[in-house]
């Protein structure tokens, strides 16, 4: 990723940030503890503090002015670290979500809290085990809304719900629900990746209000990709940490008396897996190109990065395993939380399979 | 930022002007206008388009004026290439001395030299070919035994060399020679140019899986080559050999573009020759899974470039990654020929009596592309420089 001096900066001061407030041991004492907190508040007040939240969006909108392109390099580093925040959920997904599906007055009472992190929102939208993009069964009936949704992050530390759902037209509506508001139900977990999500039950729920921009589906896709093209980038940078650890551990590891590195047969695994993560990079350091640019439909961009850093993230983490021999299997090594990590943000948004689907159907065949 | 706008328009206006209809069509191997005193052309309109750039200088756009080229900065150098792009523009000239030969004589070249050779590459006059590999070194090509004795005017050259590309009707050879048997390896090698009608060259050409014999076998029967003709140091050859491989590498990375390009994109191709569900998919959901990988990393690929171009401006840019590009240039090519066969499926399975010269030809080029993980350095030899150079890990 080509960034200019100030985004470079940017990555700088949140790699510094990470490295003290939210290494990869801060993700396993989270993991560990006995309260099921999402996230540590102290991190987040740190990420809110330094304006993590409002990294992308001009300065005239109340942003930092960095770009998407910082955003990513950001991203990328919350991903090296394994560090748990509602970045993802609510400072990209739910801020999207309001801002491209909102009213002018919506987007006007909700984004800058988003945007400062002093509110944190999520976005209930997959139903079963595997992602789709629209519901199909959560309804809006009689002004009130009832269905099941799953994998919603962060959702038990959230202030309020965006549910998506469709009406009787089979048109795709969004509502603001307060997580306790009655027929409700949230079913916490946390999941292999250590963090918080949560299954919801829906009953008749009365929304709050419904989102009620002019172009609800085309913008409701919008923030989908965006968020899908900003946790490819936090999965870039899980890709790159894991390769360096694992380059790392051959230039020290000794067996037969040589260093485990000076095998051919592990030489050329890594060179392989450090071509495709290349490619891997370049198609989400174009998604973000395009994202700065205004491009008005992101789908493919955000199909092609989900699909290839997918696929390396989730092969660099095998590989890394096996290549740190029995080590890699033990909880000790921060290598397995890599590989569930791994495993989780698959799903999340699509898995490769999904999105190599949807660029062939994008391109009509 | 004005003026790079301002000359693309320009660009844009000239080649409208000066390139015929008939030279934006996909390029074929047998049109491909090639330099050297055999070249010939196939219509008039491929002589005005070679004509029209060679005045311009943009056969070599980023070579120097006072050789004959463009003079374009790389910034320029990319708008052209992308506005020839935009038109399909075939290239105007193909030759080993503009491609790889060139740029080495640039950078180690005596200023005689670079004043003989470059406007002669640059006007296509002269068609060059490679004499690197020999029977008994290919991927170890610093173990080479074609042998130079140094006569003090002149050396004599004698011994055998493989692959050279089309030297059955090149006028010029550039070669790696022994020149100090007894030392080290990578340190008695020099680099020769030899003209090919010197008494005692003789070629030999070897037909290939796809049916064609580009390759040649050049044998050399105590040929005397005039000093005059060693580029760089007296056993500095392989300096010069390296800076040479770099280039042609990076022109494997991207061969299709220069070669040949297949008219029918693999979509097309898929969706006119397999049975598809009346929303008008792909059935076979394996195949069409395979087909969007390609067609992702072919797009990843030329991003890849792409991010490649912006480090090198920005200098920012890791210094493993032009390392990758021809395993992963070459590598996705021979994906993209396997899925071409599979969706050819019966029809794929002929290389000469075909039904038409297209069909044919994506055949040919299955087979013939098999060579380009091989050449200008195998994949497992790149892999090699990928993990030691650009990962670190130890020897």
């Amino acid at each position: 990723m080509i960034l200019n001096d100030e985004q470079r900066m940017l990555r700088d001061t949140i790699a510094d940030f990470l490295s003290r407030e939210a290494p990869v041991e801060a993700l396993r004492a989270l993991r560990d503890a006995d309260i099921n907190l999402a996230w540590q508040p102290s991190l987040w007040s740190g990420l809110c503090e330094l304006g993590a939240p409002a990294a992308a969006h001009a300065e005239d909108d109340g942003g930092l002015g960095f770009g998407w392109l910082g955003m990513g390099a950001l991203m990328q580093e919350t991903g090296r670290t394994l560090s748990a925040s509602p970045m993802l959920s609510s400072a990209i997904h739910a801020q999207a979500v309001i801002r491209y599906c909102g009213s002018p007055e919506q987007i006007e009472r909700r984004v800058p809290a988003l945007m400062s992190g002093e509110s944190v929102a999520t976005v209930a939208m997959q139903e079963g085990n595997h992602f789709h993009t629209l519901p199909h069964q959560t309804r809006w009936v009689g002004n009130t809304i009832s269905g099941d949704k799953t994998l919603v992050m962060d959702a038990s530390a959230t202030d309020y719900l965006i549910v998506s759902a469709l009406d009787a037209a089979d048109q795709l509506c969004l509502a603001l629900v307060p997580k306790d508001a009655d027929g409700v139900t949230l079913h916490p977990k946390k999941l292999m990746d250590g963090r918080q999500y949560a299954s919801l039950t829906l009953r008749d729920v009365e929304a709050e209000e419904w989102l009620t921009g002019e172009t609800l589906a085309s913008g409701f896709t919008r923030a989908c990709d965006e968020a899908t093209i900003m946790l490819s980038c936090e999965m870039l940078g899980g890709s790159r940490e894991l390769l360096e650890r694992t380059v790392a551990y051959l230039q020290e590891r000794e067996q037969f008396d040589v260093k485990i590195g000076t095998f051919q047969a592990l030489q050329h695994r890594l060179a392989k897996a450090y071509c495709e993560l290349e490619l891997a990079a370049a198609s989400a350091f174009h998604a973000l190109l395009a994202m700065d640019s205004g491009e008005p439909v992101l789908s493919e961009q955000a199909s092609k990065a989900k699909a290839l850093v997918g696929d390396i993230f989730q092969h660099l983490s095998n590989e890394a395993v096996q290549m740190h021999g029995g080590m890699g299997v033990t909880d000790e090594m921060d290598i397995g939380l890599f590989l569930k990590r791994s495993r989780v943000c698959n799903q999340l948004y699509g898995n490769s399979a999904f999105h190599r689907d949807r660029f062939a159907r994008l391109h009509g065949y | 930022m004005t003026d790079i706008n301002a000359f693309r328009q320009d660009v844009r206006e000239w080649l409208e002007a000066h390139c015929p209809i008939s030279q934006r069509q996909p390029i074929v191997r047998e049109e491909q206008i090639w330099a050297g005193s055999q070249s010939r052309f196939p219509s008039d309109d491929a002589r005005q388009w070679f004509e029209a750039m060679r005045d311009k200088g943009w056969t070599a756009p980023t070579w120097p004026i006072e050789y004959g080229g463009g003079g374009l900065t790389a910034d320029e150098a990319r708008v052209l290439e992308q506005e020839m792009g935009r038109l399909k523009c075939r290239p105007a000239l193909y030759d080993m001395g503009l491609w790889m030969l060139g740029p080495a004589l640039l950078t180690y070249g005596s200023p005689e030299q670079k004043s003989l050779h470059i406007p002669r590459i640059v006007r296509g006059e002269v068609r060059w070919a490679q004499g690197y590999s020999e029977p008994g070194a290919g991927s170890d090509l610093a173990s080479l035994s074609t042998r130079a004795q140094d006569k003090g005017d002149h050396f004599v050259v004698s011994g055998t060399k493989i692959w050279t590309t089309r030297a059955d009707v090149a006028d010029w050879i550039f070669c790696l020679v022994r020149t100090d048997p007894d030392a080290a390896k990578r340190d008695g090698i020099s680099f020769l140019l030899i003209d090919m009608a010197s008494e005692g060259v003789s070629t030999r050409p070897i037909p290939l899986i796809s049916g064609e014999s580009e390759f040649c076998q050049t044998f050399f029967d105590e040929v005397r080559v005039p000093r005059e003709n060693l580029v760089g140091d007296l056993h500095g050859g392989w300096q010069v050999a390296k800076e040479l491989l770099k280039h042609e590498r990076k022109l494997m990375a991207t061969m299709e573009s220069i070669t040949e390009k297949v008219d029918v994109g693999l979509i097309e191709l898929a969706k006119s020759r397999l049975a598809l569900s009346e929303e008008g998919r792909i059935m076979d959901g394996d195949l069409r899974s395979r087909i969007t990988n390609h067609l992702m990393h072919a797009d990843a690929l030329d991003h890849l470039n792409d991010t490649l171009f912006r480090g090198m401006k920005a200098q920012q840019l890791d210094p493993a990654l032009p390392l990758t590009l021809k395993y992963i240039g070459t590598t996705e090519q021979q994906r993209k020929d396997e899925l071409m066969l599979e969706i050819l499926g019966a029809d794929g399975l002929t290389m000469a009596e075909s039904d038409s010269p297209e069909l044919e030809r994506m055949v040919r080029n299955w087979a013939y592309n098999k060579a380009h993980t091989i050449a200008g350095g195998t994949s497992e030899i790149q892999l090699n420089i990928i993990a030691r150079r650009g990962l670190g890990l130890p020897e």
